[in-house]
């Protein structure tokens, strides 16, 4: 047995020897996360590399991309995350529990106020600093709709939207884009959907009842009916089921398809395949005629400090400098959305004119994220893939088990 | 005890303090969080007792997820044993370019499961999939490959087999050339046809290598991950998640860490189960040379 | 190596069959690797059939994936990884393997059951607690934790190949060797590490294999852009929203030429080294 307990004690001392190299390399370093990838990453990495060349600080800076979500998730089990992260929407509900509060820095003082119920706790305590906000509805290709005699000003309800389509359809275009294959896409849909259905007609409004815990299938399964029947009158593209996110960006650049239920950065994505394309963005059209239509909204890039970082004064320099409305600009610029620091003057290009244009629509907040239990997202996608297969009874199945979820998520 | 002879057993020391830091004290840690309600990141959560296992056994996507894995662990290993012992019986005769062939079949054995996911997504995608090209050069309509479930789950055991076919192949070239030239000698000295001679000789001395292709196989395709999240991702809806997918899906996208600690002991179990009774079956059936 | 004498009239026809076969089996086998490069070489506006070389190649999607992946840096760290890996999975397999095969007393059995049960356990069903373990000793971001982990997990397999192995020696070596006074360290070292090497080489073939193609451990453990391996840095260039597949396409390919070269180069060894370890 001795050998075994000498063998036991040199791994031991071999593996102190490492942790305490690694603990004292710590110090004069920020470890940075940020969620994404393409042209939003690229900003913010040119941006913190400036920050690094004049504050002395390094900061270790990662772009995990697809498994940024799942690797955060494995971090904040162990308690070991970043110093400054990305929170991609999830400020209050996912990351709040492990985010130091921002009232008190200098950059509050330009956050929007708009912006500012979104990202505070109940406690009122402001958790990151946000560089954008979403703002949109549908994009389309104002050619295709030209060519179709679609008048995108006329579409209020539902009914108006698949009257468009038929038009669309009837010149061989694709009405509807969507690559269901990456799953977000189809939560994408959903989300957009959603709030005509239960809270946006105020007089039947189910808010109330969703933040109570309280979630109506009828209703579920009436969003996915609709669906349903717009996949059997040939609206979407034919490999909706596998298609993915590229194609639906490429089918709009390229004047192949209409409609894409998609942020707006699809619009920059989009001139970067072809500078001829003529994207823009209208508002979500209501299930009711006497309902309006709304535009989505909510937090998208924002950085928050982790509560037990042990560079906080590094993290705080870096937050106030990437703040600075210089800086800030290029990192808002790059998302395609609307800025979130009062401080910061941006035209967003090909964009602008579709945000002024709707100023005064109303916009709520992400369905899945104001109104469902975290995790709940996951399923929205599966279900609405089955949907878009066309399985059997996959309407009625799928809002049983969104409803389901629904329930064993709110119990957590 | 006797202590003086057990030294010997030093030997397995370091890879059993290996094993109990690496995976004996995260499995009980998994079973511990397999009776919570763990959100899998959050700082609370409460026990729940055997909520989660009993719904595991009322969960469709469980249902599905299990039979799909049934599905590439049989399956996998129905094709790569076939096809490994057909090219090894092959690739066991002298031709020119034999060293070739070989070499090419093991060559996808090199490459990462990840990225022969993305690569297949190449041949399956439906409006710029190889295969659809194929078929349009043919004037057939293009097929969209992954869209029904049961094809794609189809598709996805037969990337796996084709993979790692290389593998079964060069443990069944070993035991070919193991077997004594003399059998077949006094087989075709006793008149003995092409076919008796594989089925009486060939086969049952080849029982030893099938063991140990067989058991790879079954072990990687119950376990199969990677090529599925890079195809498919699990989709369309839940139809070709492996338990190991879904496993993933539930412990992080639905966040119900808890549900996938349960579903995954549950696993474990099975997978041990499966793979006992198979490794019996056929050790009982080898024959000592 | 022994042929099975042919000495049927169906010689003729059936190398004739050969060559079909033979065709089959290539196209099968090449063609990921080949559509692989054709897209590589390719630019995005180029939207051709993917069977299809472009007329005029571009090296822009690999000039793109060398200095956004650091794809040769990857390369590095992988190597060191792997080898690590491999030199010591040789080392502690073949040790714990040697009393598993030499002393089949009951208590072995179970140690020999346990570890076939560890080949079993679906590593995503403990991964975070593995996770939290490797905070607790500081091992994210680090060679050792990788490498221990990645150890680990491919010890089962080299435990069981060993132990058939040594299974295989005769007995009466080792015994002869305890008569002559050696103790079991002294035999282990004298008489059955010199006859390892046949089976080394499988060792060394599957493990090395498995730990330069890791992708569930070291997205876990290797989280800085500093420490990415390989896989990692291709699996970036993959996702979801990444709209630059060409790109990711010429990454894939830079990840597998170093792996298809050193195959190429050593397959004399490496195809008959498994044949004649004759895996059991």
């Amino acid at each position: 047995m001795k050998k075994a307990m000498v063998f036991a004690l040199v791994l031991v001392c071999c593996v102190s020897v490492f942790a305490q190299a690694q603990a004292e390399s710590g110090s004069k370093t920020i470890t940075m996360w940020v969620s994404g990838a393409g042209a939003q990453v690229d900003a913010m990495k040119a941006a913190v590399e400036a920050f690094e060349a004049q504050s002395g600080y390094t900061v270790e800076f990662s772009a995990p991309g697809e498994t940024y979500e799942e690797l955060m998730k494995t971090k904040m089990a162990a308690n070991d995350l970043p110093d400054v992260f990305d929170t991609h929407g999830w400020s209050v509900d996912r990351y709040g529990e492990y985010l130091m509060p921002v009232n008190d820095l200098d950059f509050f003082a330009n956050v929007s106020r708009q912006i500012i119920p979104t990202i505070s706790n109940d406690k009122g305590e402001a958790l990151v600093l946000p560089f954008d906000m979403d703002l949109t509805g549908i994009v389309y290709n104002e050619d295709v709709l030209a060519e179709a005699g679609v008048d995108v000003d006329s579409i209020k309800t539902w009914a108006d939207f698949e009257a468009a389509c038929e038009k669309v359809k009837a010149i061989g275009k694709t009405p509807i884009t969507l690559g269901a294959s990456n799953g977000f896409t189809v939560g994408w849909l959903y989300d957009r959907i959603a709030p005509s259905f239960y809270i946006t007609d105020e007089a039947n409004s189910k808010a109330a009842d969703l933040k109570n815990g309280i979630f109506d299938e009828a209703i579920w399964a009436s969003i996915s009916a609709m669906i349903d029947r717009w996949v059997s009158n040939g609206y979407f593209n034919a490999d909706v089921v596998t298609g993915d996110f590229v194609g639906d960006i490429t089918a709009m650049a390229t004047n192949q398809a209409a409609f894409d239920f998609i942020q707006n950065v699809a619009i920059m994505m989009a001139g970067g395949i072809n500078a001829d394309a003529h994207l823009g963005m209208m508002p979500i059209p209501s299930n009711s005629a006497s309902d309006e239509p709304t535009l989505i909204s909510g937090e998208n890039v924002a950085l928050g400090i982790w509560k037990e970082t042990k560079a906080k004064k590094g993290a705080i320099e870096l937050l106030n400098y990437l703040a600075q409305p210089e800086v800030a600009a290029t990192i808002a610029a790059a998302t395609g959305n609307v800025p979130a620091l009062t401080n910061v003057k941006l035209d967003l290009g090909a964009v602008q004119k579709y945000i002024d244009k709707h100023a005064a629509v109303e916009a709520y907040n992400y369905f899945d994220r104001d109104y469902c239990p975290s995790g709940l997202w996951d399923v929205i996608c599966a279900a609405g893939q089955e949907v878009l297969a066309q399985k059997p009874n996959a309407v009625q199945n799928t809002a049983k088990q969104v409803k389901d979820s629904f329930d064993a998520l709110y119990g957590n | 005890m006797k202590k003086r002879i057990d030294t010997i057993n030093l030997f397995y020391v370091p890879a059993l303090v290996l094993f109990a830091l690496f995976v004996i004290y995260p499995f009980f840690k998994g079973v511990y969080l397999s009776f919570t309600n763990w959100n899998g990141y959050s700082r609370s959560f409460k026990m729940i007792g055997l909520k989660n296992y009993v719904n595991l056994f009322k969960d469709k996507n469980v249902h599905r997820a299990f039979a799909n894995t049934l599905v590439y662990g049989v399956g996998s290993t129905v094709i790569q044993n076939a096809l490994g012992v057909l090219l090894a019986v092959f690739l066991n005769k002298k031709f020119r370019g034999r060293s070739l062939v070989r070499t090419v079949i093991y060559l996808p054995v090199m490459i990462a499961p990840l990225i022969m996911g993305y690569v297949m997504y190449f041949f399956f995608n439906y409006n710029r999939g190889a295969i659809n090209d194929v078929l349009k050069l043919f004037g057939a309509a293009p097929v969209d490959w992954l869209a029904s479930g049961n094809r794609a789950v189809f598709i996805l055991t037969l990337v796996n087999s084709l993979q790692f076919v290389g593998i079964s192949m060069v443990i069944y070239l070993a035991g070919l050339q193991n077997i004594p030239s003399m059998y077949y000698e006094a087989a075709e000295i006793d008149g003995i046809g092409v076919k008796q001679r594989f089925f009486y000789i060939t086969l049952p001395l080849l029982m030893p290598a099938i063991t140990s292709s067989v058991t790879l196989n079954l072990i990687g395709g119950l376990k199969l991950f990677d090529v599925i999240s890079a195809l498919t991702g699990g989709g369309p809806g839940y139809d070709t998640h492996s338990l190991s997918t879904l496993i993933h899906k539930y412990y992080f996208g639905g966040e119900r860490a808890g549900y996938a600690s349960a579903i995954g002991l549950v696993f474990f179990v099975f997978i041990m189960f499966v793979s006992n009774i198979v490794v019996k079956a056929l050790q009982r059936r080898q024959v000592e040379l | 190596m022994r042929d099975i004498p042919l000495k049927r009239r169906g010689v003729f026809v059936s190398s004739l069959l050969r060559i079909p076969v033979v065709l089959v089996i290539l196209a099968v086998f090449l063609s990921p690797f080949w559509i692989l490069a054709t897209i590589s070489f390719k630019p995005v506006s180029d939207v051709s059939s993917y069977w299809k070389f472009p007329s005029s190649p571009t090296f822009a999607n690999f000039a793109t994936a060398i200095s956004k992946a650091g794809i040769f840096g990857a390369i590095g760290r992988t190597a060191i990884i792997t080898v690590s890996v491999v030199v010591l999975e040789v080392v502690v397999s073949s040790f714990a393997a040697y009393p598993l095969a030499r002393k089949c007393s009951r208590f072995n059995r179970v140690v020999q059951a346990f570890i076939l049960g560890v080949m079993m356990v679906p590593p995503l069903s403990i991964l975070v607690s593995l996770y939290s373990v490797i905070v607790d000793m500081h091992g994210v971001n680090s060679y050792w934790a990788v490498i221990l982990v990645l150890l680990t997990y491919q010890l089962p397999q080299g435990i069981f190949l060993y132990t058939n192995f040594i299974r295989s020696i005769p007995r009466a070596l080792d015994e002869a060797a305890t008569i002559d006074g050696c103790g079991p360290a002294k035999t282990f070292f004298h008489i059955i590490l010199p006859q390892l090497t046949p089976v080394t080489a499988s060792v060394v073939i599957l493990s090395s294999v498995n730990c330069w193609n890791d992708f569930q451990f070291s997205r876990y453990i290797l989280q800085a852009a500093r420490m990415n391996t390989v896989t990692l840095s291709i699996s970036q260039f993959f996702s979801q929203t990444y709209i630059d597949l060409n790109t990711a396409a010429a990454c894939a390919m830079l990840a597998i030429v170093p792996v298809v070269v050193c195959f190429l180069s050593l397959q004399k060894y490496f195809i008959q080294g498994m044949i004649d370890s004759s895996v059991k």
